[in-house]
């Protein structure tokens, strides 16, 4: 198989091109959504809802089959991140407050499971999602969901930036921070939610934390992170979808595909950091060379 | 008689946790600087949190330009009348807050924390636009570091940290400033543009109140003294107010010295 058969021929087949439209739209806001989080320093909330969505999914699941899983989710979501941020303001600390929620949900989701038919092959597509399998009929559903999270997001993003930056400055001005939080959760809630049926409940965390981590590495100026992160994201999610086609087309190892693009996320991540440990040590060179000659100029003079 | 921007009759402010400090009765007109002075833990902060909305007022009533607070809610006492504040007259609020902590690596630049000062007059739907940067241009020429614009904030100097936070405070276009302890930490070039905006600004009419250990501040800037300790203990003209014995009631138990330029208390940064 050619690179570009594999980079762009592979999207002409119908569920691979469902796959990577999905996955581009997800990429793209989780990007977004996720400077916020690494700017808030909320990835173990998102960690929470990511868990707090998995009984919905498996209620829903267990109603309505497939179908239900998108709205089960939605709900589960919803109510996870007014727990969340509620959890937030009652002084219960919260990160304990965000463990107790995460394996609560997460047990319940297990045994609503543990009751149907095909345990382990609903417990898979869950946990690890089925994204070279969503049917035409989801793909609008899921791209809508993402869309709301953007519109949130772009709705209280000043305010959010200010909130992450200056917490006391940004209620002496009047944001609720309450109205903050939730509306950042449930943000993060509904990424999760496109999230969970594409790459499963457990992998989205990557696409919230790692394009935000590679933005920070990236840039110091606060508006280009957000297309930094997006760009990074659509460009690891078609590399991986890319990259795990190949493999099962061309060499005949069957890989997973939504782990494969995680792992692409991450790979980047190291490259990226890679790339600016690298620098730093270039530019720190060249700093204590220009000192060491001005220290010569200085002894000579 | 000057227009009063705020009046407080009678006011008193109760944290949910039950600390209060009261007895408030005072106003401040256009272009009239106060003096907040007291120990630590006098309620200095707490009476600026209250102005701003933050620490509930639970006695007496708050006016900001027009009435804009009674004392309301459940935590309010009998002699309360239950009239609602509204949120967007706190707009005319500028606010700098006491030294504040914050993550230096934080990728926004001075530029952009300036602007947040915008952010009440903007609410949550508009973003800003020409008139918003106009406003953020202005204020940082008036604290002078128009030159650091789009410097990353986390990489200037402590002084000049404080300073673009005046500027977040004045890009609000405020009516009242309130500044919490401005001058801690603060070397003498930095005190100096302080003080020369705090006059420039008091000429264009804005009222402001700030609390300060600083007694030759008091005298350089502020027409009028107000001391706390637990509540209002006398407010009034700073020739009248700032008396050795007032001081030293109002210290209560702590050495105090005074001269013509310093208030000596011990446990105090500053002057």
């Amino acid at each position: 198989m050619s690179l570009g058969e594999a980079l762009f021929g592979a999207f002409a087949v119908p569920f691979m091109g469902r796959a990577l439209v999905v996955l581009l739209v997800l990429a793209i806001v989780a990007g977004v959504v996720g400077v916020l989080v690494n700017l808030r320093g909320l990835e173990f909330i998102s960690d929470g809802l990511t868990h707090a969505v998995f009984p919905g999914l498996a209620i829903g699941l267990a109603i309505g089959g497939t179908a239900g899983v998108l709205p089960g989710a939605a709900v589960a979501a919803l109510l996870g991140a007014v727990l969340l941020t509620w959890l937030g303001r009652t002084g219960v600390t919260t990160d304990a407050g965000i463990a107790v929620v995460l394996t609560t949900t997460f047990s319940i989701g297990v045994i609503v499971v543990s009751r149907s038919d095909d345990y382990a092959g609903a417990l898979e597509a869950l946990l690890f999602g089925r994204v070279l399998t969503i049917p035409p009929s989801e793909v609008l559903p899921l791209v809508v969901v993402s869309v709301l999270a953007l519109v949130l997001v772009a709705l209280t993003g000043k305010q959010q930036l200010f909130r992450a930056f200056d917490p006391a400055g940004s209620r002496a001005a009047g944001d609720s921070p309450f109205g903050l939080d939730l509306g950042l959760n449930i943000a993060v809630a509904l990424v999760v939610v496109a999230g969970a049926s594409t790459v499963g409940s457990l992998l989205v965390l990557a696409f919230l934390v790692v394009p935000g981590a590679v933005a920070r590495l990236v840039s110091v100026r606060l508006w280009l992170l957000f297309p930094i992160a997006a760009v990074f994201a659509a460009l690891a999610s078609w590399l991986g979808l890319a990259a795990g086609f190949a493999a099962s087309v061309g060499a005949g190892v069957d890989l997973p595909a939504g782990s494969t693009v995680v792992a692409v996320f991450v790979l980047g991540y190291a490259i990226v950091l890679g790339v600016r440990l690298l620098r730093d040590r270039f530019a720190r060179g060249i700093r204590s060379e220009h000192r060491s000659v001005a220290g010569t100029g200085e002894r000579t003079a | 008689m000057t227009e009063n921007v705020v009046r407080l009759d009678d006011a008193t402010f109760t944290y949910p946790g039950g600390s209060s400090v009261g007895g408030f009765d005072f106003a401040i007109g256009r272009g009239e600087a106060v003096a907040l002075i007291g120990p630590n833990g006098a309620g200095k902060s707490t009476l600026l949190r209250g102005i701003l909305g933050l620490v509930p007022l639970t006695h007496g009533r708050m006016s900001l330009g027009e009435p804009v607070g009674e004392a309301s809610g459940p935590m309010a006492d009998a002699a309360a009348r239950p009239v609602t504040a509204k949120h967007s007259d706190r707009g005319m609020l500028g606010f700098l807050p006491q030294s504040m902590e914050f993550d230096l690596d934080f990728p926004i630049s001075l530029e952009q924390v300036v602007m947040q000062g915008r952010y009440r007059r903007l609410g949550l739907l508009r973003w800003p636009g020409r008139a918003d940067r106009a406003a953020v241009r202005h204020a940082l020429e008036t604290v002078g570091l128009e030159e650091l614009a789009a410097t990353r904030f986390g990489q200037l100097s402590g002084g000049q940290r404080q300073r673009g936070l005046l500027a977040r405070a004045l890009a609000a276009e405020p009516e009242l400033l309130l500044l919490d302890e401005p001058f801690n930490g603060l070397d003498q070039p930095n005190r100096d543009a302080l003080v020369a905006t705090l006059r420039r600004l008091k000429r264009d009419g804005v009222a402001v109140l700030v609390s300060t250990h600083d007694l030759e501040l008091a005298q350089q800037v502020c027409d009028l003294v107000l001391l706390v300790n637990g509540g209002q203990l006398s407010f009034g003209p700073v020739a009248d107010v700032l008396t050795l014995g007032n001081v030293q009631r109002c210290f209560d138990g702590v050495e105090v010295e005074i001269d013509e330029h310093t208030l000596v208390v011990p446990g105090h940064e500053g002057h």
